[in-house]
């Protein structure tokens, strides 16, 4: 008897482990085609925005907003999985060509014709544009910015050029004082200098361009503004640095603005300076949040992604959003009205986003960020030869390139 | 007859018994390595997601024309990394072990809580302190010191041989506290009587450990010691995240076989490709502890 039992609850305890293996758990909700599940990994602030617009649509779309916070990576594993997958997702423009190539994102313009689109800003619209298609619903866009503590640097002190930086960083970078700290040794703000002297990390055909004339002039260049910043350049040093008033000027994202305003800063925000050399200022990468909609959803519940995807093209969001989070709409309309054209670092990022580059949206970049921040590491923290290490990098992303296939 | 049926039914049920954490390590351990074999004979990767096919060694014949002078390297240093952070584990931990075993000493309890510490947070939060509550030249601990004494700070994390440095006191910090928890255990076990009797016969401290101490607590250790030595080989935490982080690399040159393997094919999305390396990387492990595992046998 004893031993029966014992079988009897072995065999529970194993079909019991397998049992969660099984699909048979799945809420019903997802097949429901009124509700919509839309990932997302934003700030609260933009999320609760996104939440109100969205529940407009109550009741015949029902939208449910889950933040990720490993979002790209959970796409790809289970973006092919109707069942596991969400519906929508929101996210910065550049995994798109990622995820087109895996097949899992359905064009936009499936759902909302073309010529509806205008409406955008053109910069946003090339950002969602991956081999001639439109994959995201831009939403708003985010660009560096150059932030100055008002504190020491006053409105006239702000430099036009980069030798005024220089200069300026010359005079008061002592005593534990920095005139000017950036993440010199990030590729995501190392290619604002890139760009300023034509050069690129990568062109839209997937060639990287690290050992470039341009590449290498603007690494040079840049070398000796790396000799008056702090050995440590990565975010949690540099924005402390300027939060606590030890550098004077930084260039960071829109995010760092309300933890430093917190703090009592009187924060500027002013335009990039201009390279001397080329005459074009610094032109960072911007990155384009927006809504991109998965081919299952697509197919299958058209009419509650068009839905959503039409309060999403309301004006309205654009505005709400500048307000709550100082996000740059990507919407023209937007700044027709006072409560943007009002702000100060909406305006900024708009006037930066002239002149910025779309990070780019292949899958290639993917091993760009790695390779492009060893050869920065190596020009200004290890004093590496420029043009060699330039060499390597190049040859290095061009392998790297060749084993993604 | 009826014995071998008897014998027959009992291997039956042992199996069945054992059924449930049988199919458990083959769904977690098993089932994985041999997916791993299969998908690295495929061209799964960003351009062929779903209708990837096999295209049989193609993938193995790219990983060993990558894994270069730098892999060897990263191998050596690898090996280097394991022996000296096991042999300064188990020292520090047979000492300290040692110590909270020591007669007449006061709030033992209080000392093993803090001991342990360590080990309660989460190793991803306890490098991060470390780099920037440690080792950053700015805002580091050990640059304020560095400051106060009237020197000029230092990147701790920069060069190659302190930032391998300083990679293992932060290694240490996270598994000392497991590794003096075993020993610890260990001691506790051996019987008293065989230190009563080597005191009688004048044996000091230094013999006590050597022919005693040891030689009893080892069996007991030994499993713990083999699972730590794997951990700290396949160590990428600590090293990645010390130095080569997006976004905050430090310019030191550390690699181990993982890290190097992340920077090589892991950033690729190919996984046909990053499969073949870590089977690569696998096989590399099983010589390596089919070599450590040598020395029991002859002891036998």
């Amino acid at each position: 008897m004893k031993k029966i039992l014992a079988v009897l609850l072995c065999m529970g305890l194993t079909a019991g482990m397998l049992s969660g293996c099984g699909k048979s758990g799945q809420q019903d909700s997802k097949t429901d085609a009124a509700t919509i599940t839309i990932w997302h990994d934003k700030e609260d602030e933009v999320a609760q925005v996104l939440q109100e617009e969205l529940e407009k649509l109550e009741p015949e779309v029902h939208v449910v907003l889950e933040k990720k916070s490993d979002l790209t990576e959970a796409l790809k594993v289970v973006g092919n999985d109707p069942n596991a997958a969400p519906d929508m997702y929101f996210f910065a423009h550049d995994k798109i060509g990622v995820y087109a190539e895996m097949g899992i994102l359905a064009p936009i313009t499936d759902i909302i014709p073309e010529e509806e689109l205008n409406r955008y800003m053109d910069m946003t619209l090339e950002a969602a544009t991956y081999k001639g298609e439109i994959y995201q619903l831009p939403i708003y866009y985010e660009t560096l910015l150059f932030l100055y503590n008002r504190l020491y640097m006053s409105e006239e002190d702000v430099p036009k050029t980069t030798e005024e930086l220089y200069a300026y960083m010359q005079e008061k970078t002592k005593g534990g004082h920095y005139g000017f700290v950036e993440q010199h040794s990030t590729p995501y703000y190392a290619a604002g200098w890139i760009h300023g002297f034509g050069g690129y990390l990568i062109n839209e055909d997937g060639e990287p361009g690290l050992n470039s004339p341009e590449t290498i002039q603007a690494l040079e260049y840049h070398k000796k503004f790396v000799d008056l910043m702090p050995g440590e350049t990565e975010y949690a040093t540099v924005n402390t640095l300027f939060n606590e008033g030890k550098a004077h000027a930084t260039i960071a994202g829109p995010w760092l603005i309300p933890t430093v305003k917190a703090s009592g800063m009187d924060v500027g925000v002013a335009s990039m300076p201009v390279i001397d050399e080329t005459g074009a200022p610094v032109s960072p990468y911007t990155g384009v949040q927006g809504i991109q909609v998965l081919k299952y959803a697509a197919e299958n519940k058209s009419e509650a992604v068009e839905k959503i995807l039409r309060q999403l093209m309301e004006p309205d969001i654009g505005v709400k959003l500048a307000q709550a989070s100082g996000c740059a709409p990507a919407n023209e309309a937007c700044y027709e009205m006072e409560a943007v054209t009002g702000d100060e670092v909406v305006m900024a990022m708009k006037e930066t986003a002239e002149n910025a580059v779309p990070m780019p949206n292949i899958p290639e970049m993917d091993v760009m960020w790695t390779v492009a921040g060893n050869l920065l590491t190596d020009v200004n923290m290890s004093g590496k030869d420029v043009t060699e290490s330039a060499n390597e990098a190049q040859k290095e992303a061009e392998q790297l390139i060749e084993s993604m296939k | 007859m009826d014995n071998k049926k008897k014998k027959w039914t009992e291997v039956v049920f042992s199996y069945l018994w054992s059924a449930p954490s049988l199919i458990l390590i083959l769904l977690i351990v098993i089932f994985p390595i041999l997916y791993t074999g299969y998908i690295s004979l495929t061209n799964m990767n960003v351009y062929h997601w779903n209708n990837y096919r096999i295209i049989g060694l193609e993938n193995y014949k790219n990983a060993l024309l990558v894994l270069d002078n730098g892999f060897l390297t990263a191998l050596l240093l690898t090996v280097l990394w394991t022996i000296v952070n096991m042999v300064l584990q188990l020292v520090i931990a047979f000492l300290l072990a040692s110590v909270l075993n020591l007669k007449g000493l006061r709030l033992r309890n209080i000392y093993r809580t803090l001991l342990i510490f360590p080990w309660a947070m989460p190793g991803y939060v306890s490098i991060l302190l470390w780099k920037t509550g440690m080792f950053n030249s700015q805002f580091g601990l050990l640059n304020q010191w560095m400051a106060k004494l009237g020197l000029e700070p230092v990147r701790w994390l920069g060069g190659d041989v302190s930032a391998f440095l300083s990679c293992t006191v932060v290694n240490l910090w996270l598994a000392l506290p497991f590794m003096i928890t075993i020993i610890d255990g260990a001691l506790q076990s051996v019987d008293k009587s065989y230190y009563e009797s080597a005191l009688l016969d004048g044996a000091g401290w230094i013999k006590r450990n050597f022919y005693i101490t040891i030689p009893l607590i080892k069996p007991i250790i030994a499993p713990s010691v083999i699972i730590t030595t794997f951990t700290t080989f396949k160590q990428f935490d600590v090293i990645y995240l010390l130095t080569q982080q997006v976004g905050a690399k430090t310019g030191a040159n550390i690699h181990t076989i993982l890290t190097y393997a992340y920077e090589k094919a892991f950033i690729t999305n190919n996984y046909g490709y990053s499969s073949a390396i870590s089977i690569i990387i696998f096989i590399i492990l099983i010589a390596f502890s089919a070599v450590t595992n040598m020395k029991p046998k002859e002891e036998r």
